[in-house]
């Protein structure tokens, strides 16, 4: 090189400047060999941290659907005023120098403007011109606020780079309003914000179940996130038991903030995923009767009506309605209930429990609802005949001055389907005690699956109580009595169902002996429907357990069943235990069920009264079950919900033929369904 | 004869060097522009603002620019050199007294007039521009001393010689650290020194000078860092906190109560903010950078912007630009420092050997002073990087010495 030549002629003095600057210029590089090439991973981190804000934005939450599609949970807009502060820069520190500080001055001449003061005036400057805002804009849309300086301060200090949220919530006058008056004001934007609504408040609440605030952190969360957008979980129902689907994945947005902390500009890095929708078996309209039919019902004290009902496709097990009362709005929690709309609704009630969901999570006594359990295992047993006809004084007692089970049935000969009308405790007694046996009943309750979840999703239904057939103990451990057997025989004692149990069970006598597999979830499908991805389905008609009961038994309690419903006496009058269920053109099967309730001191406190049906008799589509607490009787007080209900059905199914002519069995599917369009100008069609 | 003639003149020009400087002018002009013009409020592109306004409404916004300023330093600058090479250095080297007092004159006349700006009195307002005579202190000592020390190599060894030399450059030196201008005062003792050492001074005096110079520097240093408040040498307050940031002192080490330990902290993150905000520009930068203006410490204000486009322009580079592009910056100045070796190297006599030395030196100093300071290896103290800092009056002074380096081979030895 050019250079070094020259140096070859021993010029020592410049060989010494030579290497002197050759080794500070070897110095400046390993120097920044090490700055930048080996700890540049430290750096650039440092650089993130003091620089860039991360903040998680949930993703826009799944809607929960009726089985048409009809939305059940949806997102409603909501609009807030928020404040963008980096615009305000400029005008706080106008403020600061033409106001706050002179007038500080002016005031206390003799104080020096330290570090601490001028920071407090700048504070004090901040907040009044924010303050001037909201009283500008709170004004226009005439609900004039104030500044809450607390809040102002800590969204200052903790979240700089993040809008102020004004006004939260605008009706759409104020939208209005807004719109047409504030228009010129740069760093004011109306942003929409997506709250849960419940568009039918209480209907199914339940179920559906509700959303609670919740902004920690998940555990599978790979980024630490310094701001947190709010989001909400669910705690019950639907919407806790598939709340990984419904929530999907939240967005991570970067805010770059200057040195001051303002926001500086947005960068998504990595977009939202939109929860799915859950799409529910339920029939909406269904549900709706369902509700108004149970509720129509006022407890015997005049209080809110207390209990149940479920409503299933008997061949497919998919549940159409399932309401429980009293119900709650599942709205209230989305802002959180304030303690006097907390203590209003009474959620905490003892007795109204409005927050347990009766359908699945309920534990009552089946009273004679249970003989279908107890007349099945007795036509099972090879000494019963059902046309024996035995004389009933109506009072039971196991030996003669033992504990006396009383009768509603007028004493009298009885067979096995005058039995069953007119509900019999002595005849279900005598013959389960000594012709069927604790071991045949508790084997055929089994069977019935009690005493075991039914298969909902995770969480929404609960066990009941029901003995085991391998050793025969009672609950607390203790030995097994034939009082126990009696007590059984007319589902009282060592029995615990839900609703949900009770409706099965009568489906699968419908259904000629078939256990189904409850379907409460239909499909789990995007929400954007042309996003191609491909829709999660539950099969419809899952058979839990085929019971391989005698056709010819199973016509017996069918007939009995009928019979509770339809049977006449002599003058042509009906006389059935159900015969409030009785429809002209639509036969009913049911039976009813009455079980003493007693308080914590064993005195008896009221009745549990149950009617659990299908129909229609011949071809049966629908099975259900109603139970309410305190009411009359199962005949007074739910048969006629239950006729209510198969009414509203009757007129869905004529509504739905006329919409398309087929029976509403299967639900359209993601590929001929329009989004947007509703049920009757968008008939749902079976594919071939 | 004409040919030969052609040739001739060809090699008047250090072609590398001069390439070198242009590449150097061309990325301080990118940078600055990068560091100063991301925080313009309205993003109207310079054919739309052509276009838009009145040629006076333009004018004045285009020549307010710190890029356009900085150009047209650079224009002034080459000018100048070329100025310097129309006659013999050893005309200049006969004027170097001259200019020396004239100086001189200027750094007592700034400490009494000069424009005050963040508590130092550096500049001189000449209406148009402002000019700060301590960059051309560097050049008249560096004139001064090399026309005092090119006399034959035995004179150089009586003492007498030894402190006038001394004394020359310590008059301007302490002026200047009057101003108080710390860097720029510092820089005169490299050039002191090496001169000497390359005229030939005798080894025995050079030594004592370094150890003098090494005994006082220890002595600062200890003074600082512990000596009791009525020791202490009457250093500028932010002297001193830089020098304790560079040696990663505890600044509440001698606080007693929570208030004054609390204060004192405040105070170290003041003081070492600037630095740790160039070390995460530089270090973030990584092996690539994050490409021209999109460089976030300075945009975002972390890195101080009164400082980004003058004295911490490394910074912005190096995130900018990453490993790669210090390595450019790096080379093109190796270029023209080893250039210099080798006029010096060349040169007809003493006098321009020293001369090209003298300016060897001062380019290397406030290089490794500008880049050390950047990753951490020196202490803050403000010192331009030749002619990529933002200034007019270093941008000169740099294309000056360029000038003279060019003048000393352009009548070099022709053997």
């Amino acid at each position: 090189m050019l250079v070094f030549d020259q140096l070859k002629r021993s010029d020592r003095h410049l060989q010494v400047i030579s290497v002197g600057i050759l080794a500070g210029l070897a110095i400046l590089l390993s120097g920044l060999w090490y700055v930048q090439v080996v700890s540049a991973r430290r750096f650039r981190a440092d650089q993130q941290e003091q620089s860039f804000r991360s903040v998680r934005v949930p993703a826009i939450r799944g809607k929960i659907l009726d089985r048409y599609r009809q939305p059940l949970v949806e997102n409603r807009p909501s609009y807030n005023v928020n404040l963008y502060l980096e615009e305000l820069r400029r005008q706080f520190y106008h403020e600061y120098t033409n106001s706050v500080k002179p007038q500080f001055v002016r005031a206390n001449p003799n104080v020096p403007l330290t570090r601490k003061v001028i920071g407090d005036l700048e504070r004090e400057a901040r907040y009044r011109v924010v303050s001037n805002y909201l009283f500008q804009v709170s004004s226009t849309i005439r609900e004039p606020r104030s500044l809450v300086e607390n809040a102002f301060y800590a969204h200052y200090s903790r979240q700089r780079s993040l809008p102020f949220t004004l006004l939260k919530d605008l009706s759409s006058e104020q939208m209005a309003l807004f719109v047409e008056n504030v228009p010129d004001l740069v760093s004011l934007a109306l942003d929409v914000q997506l709250t849960r609504f419940y568009p039918y408040t209480n209907l199914a609440a339940h179920l559906l179940g509700h959303l609670q605030r919740d902004d920690t952190p998940a555990e599978d969360e790979d980024i630490n996130y310094q701001f947190r957008l709010p989001d909400y979980v669910g705690v019950k129902g639907i919407e806790a038991a598939f709340d990984s689907e419904l929530r999907g994945k939240a967005a991570a947005k970067m805010v770059l903030v200057n040195r001051m902390g303002y926001r500086q500009s947005e960068e998504v890095w990595s977009s939202a995923e939109p929860g799915l929708n859950v799409v529910l078996t339920i029939d909406l309209k269904i549900q709706q009767a369902t509700e108004k039919a149970l509720t129509n019902v006022l407890g015997r004290t005049g209080k809110p009506v207390r209990g149940a009902a479920v409503v299933l496709d008997c061949t497919t097990g998919d549940i159409l309605a399932l309401e429980s009362a009293p119900s709650f709005d599942p709205n209230h929690f989305i802002p959180g209930f304030t303690h006097q709309e907390w203590e209003d609704a009474k959620m905490t009630d003892r007795e109204l429990k409005p927050l347990v969901n009766r359908a699945t999570r309920e534990n009552y006594a089946p009273g004679s609802v249970f003989k279908i359990i107890v007349g099945l295992a007795c036509l099972e047993s090879s000494t019963f005949d059902p046309k024996e006809t035995i004389y009933s004084p109506a009072l039971f007692r196991l030996r003669p001055g033992g504990h006396p089970w009383r009768d509603l049935a007028p004493p009298g000969n009885y067979d096995f389907r005058k039995a069953f009308f007119l509900s019999s405790n002595y005849y279900f007694q005598t013959n389960g005690l000594y012709k069927a046996g604790a071991k045949r009943i508790i084997e055929m309750g089994r069977r019935f699956g009690l005493g075991e979840r039914t298969g909902l999703p995770k969480g929404q239904d609960v066990d009941g109580y029901f003995p085991s057939p391998d050793q025969i103990v009672k609950r607390d451990g203790s030995r097994w009595m034939d009082g126990d057997t009696a007590n059984l025989c007319i589902g009282q004692g060592e029995i615990a169902v839900t609703p949900l149990q009770m409706a099965l069970m009568t489906a699968a006598i419908a259904n000629g002996g078939k256990l189904m597999q409850p379907r409460l979830i239909m499909a789990l499908e995007a929400q954007d429907l042309n996003s191609g991805a491909e829709p999660i389905r539950f099969p419809a008609g899952q058979v839990k357990r085929d019971l391989r009961i005698d056709p010819n038994k199973l016509e017996w309690i069918r007939l009995a069943m009928l019979d509770d419903v339809e049977h006449t006496n002599a003058v042509g009058r009906l006389d059935g235990t159900g015969k409030n269920a009785f429809m002209k053109d639509f036969r009913v099967c049911g039976k009813t069920g009455t079980a003493q309730v007693f308080d914590e001191n064993n005195r008896y406190k009221e009745h549990d009264v149950w009617f659990v049906s299908y129909a229609p008799f011949e071809s049966p589509r629908y099975a259900m079950a109603i139970v309410v607490e305190g009411g009359g009787s199962g005949g007074g007080t739910c048969a006629p919900v239950a006729r209510e209900i198969y009414q509203a059905i009757l007129k869905r199914e004529a509504e739905l033929k006329a919409a398309s002519g087929i029976v509403a069995s299967d639900p359209p599917t993601v590929e001929n369904a329009q989004p947007g369009l509703t049920l009757n100008t968008a008939p749902p069609r079976r594919i071939p | 004869m004409f040919e030969a003639d052609l040739n001739q003149r060809e090699r008047q020009v250090d072609w590398p060097m001069w390439l070198a400087i242009l590449g150097l002018m061309l990325i301080g002009t990118a940078f600055i522009y990068s560091a100063t013009s991301v925080n313009e409020s309205d993003t109207l592109g310079l054919w739309e603002r052509f276009r838009k306004s009145s040629w006076a409404v333009f004018g004045k916004w285009f020549l307010s620019r710190f890029y356009i300023k900085q150009v047209l330093a650079y224009g002034l600058g080459v000018g100048a050199a070329a100025a310097f090479c129309l006659f013999d250095y050893h005309r200049l080297a006969r004027w170097s007294l001259v200019i020396y007092w004239v100086t001189i004159l200027l750094l007592v006349s700034v400490i009494l007039i000069g424009n005050k700006v963040l508590g130092a009195r550096r500049w001189i307002d000449l209406g148009v521009f402002q000019f700060q005579p301590s960059e051309f202190a560097k050049l008249s000592v560096l004139l001064v001393l090399a026309n005092f020390l090119s006399r034959p190599s035995e004179e150089l060894r009586s003492p007498s010689l030894f402190f006038k030399t001394l004394g020359l450059t310590l008059l301007p030196f302490v002026l200047i650290l009057k101003e108080p201008d710390l860097g720029s005062a510092l820089v005169l003792l490299p050039i002191c020194l090496v001169l000497m050492f390359v005229a030939g001074v005798p080894p025995f005096y050079l030594k004592t000078l370094l150890g003098g110079a090494g005994i006082l520097v220890g002595l600062l240093v200890v003074d600082i860092l512990f000596a009791p408040p009525y020791l202490r040498i009457p250093l500028q307050d932010y002297q001193r906190d830089r020098l304790l940031v560079y040696f990663a002192q505890d600044f509440a080490s001698h606080a007693t109560t929570a208030p004054e330990r609390e204060r004192a902290r405040q105070l170290q993150r003041d003081r070492t903010y600037n630095i740790e905000q160039a070390l995460i520009s530089v270090g973030s930068g990584g092996l690539t950078g994050k490409g021209w203006r999109q460089g976030t410490q300075n945009a975002l204000g972390y890195l101080p912007k009164a400082v980004a486009h003058n004295d911490f322009i490394f910074s912005v580079i190096a995130e900018e630009k990453g490993f790669l592009g210090s390595v450019i910056v790096l080379t093109l100045y190796t270029v023209i420092l080893f250039t210099g070796i080798r006029i010096a190297g060349q040169a007809r006599d003493r006098l321009g050997r020293l001369l090209a030395i003298g300016v060897v030196t001062m380019f290397f100093s406030h290089i490794f002073i500008n880049i050390g300071m950047n990753i951490r290896i020196m202490p803050v103290t403000g010192i331009p990087l030749p002619l990529l800092s933002y200034g007019g009056t270093s941008v000169l002074c740099s294309l000056i010495a360029a000038g003279i380096l060019q003048n000393i081979y352009i009548y070099r030895r022709s053997y």
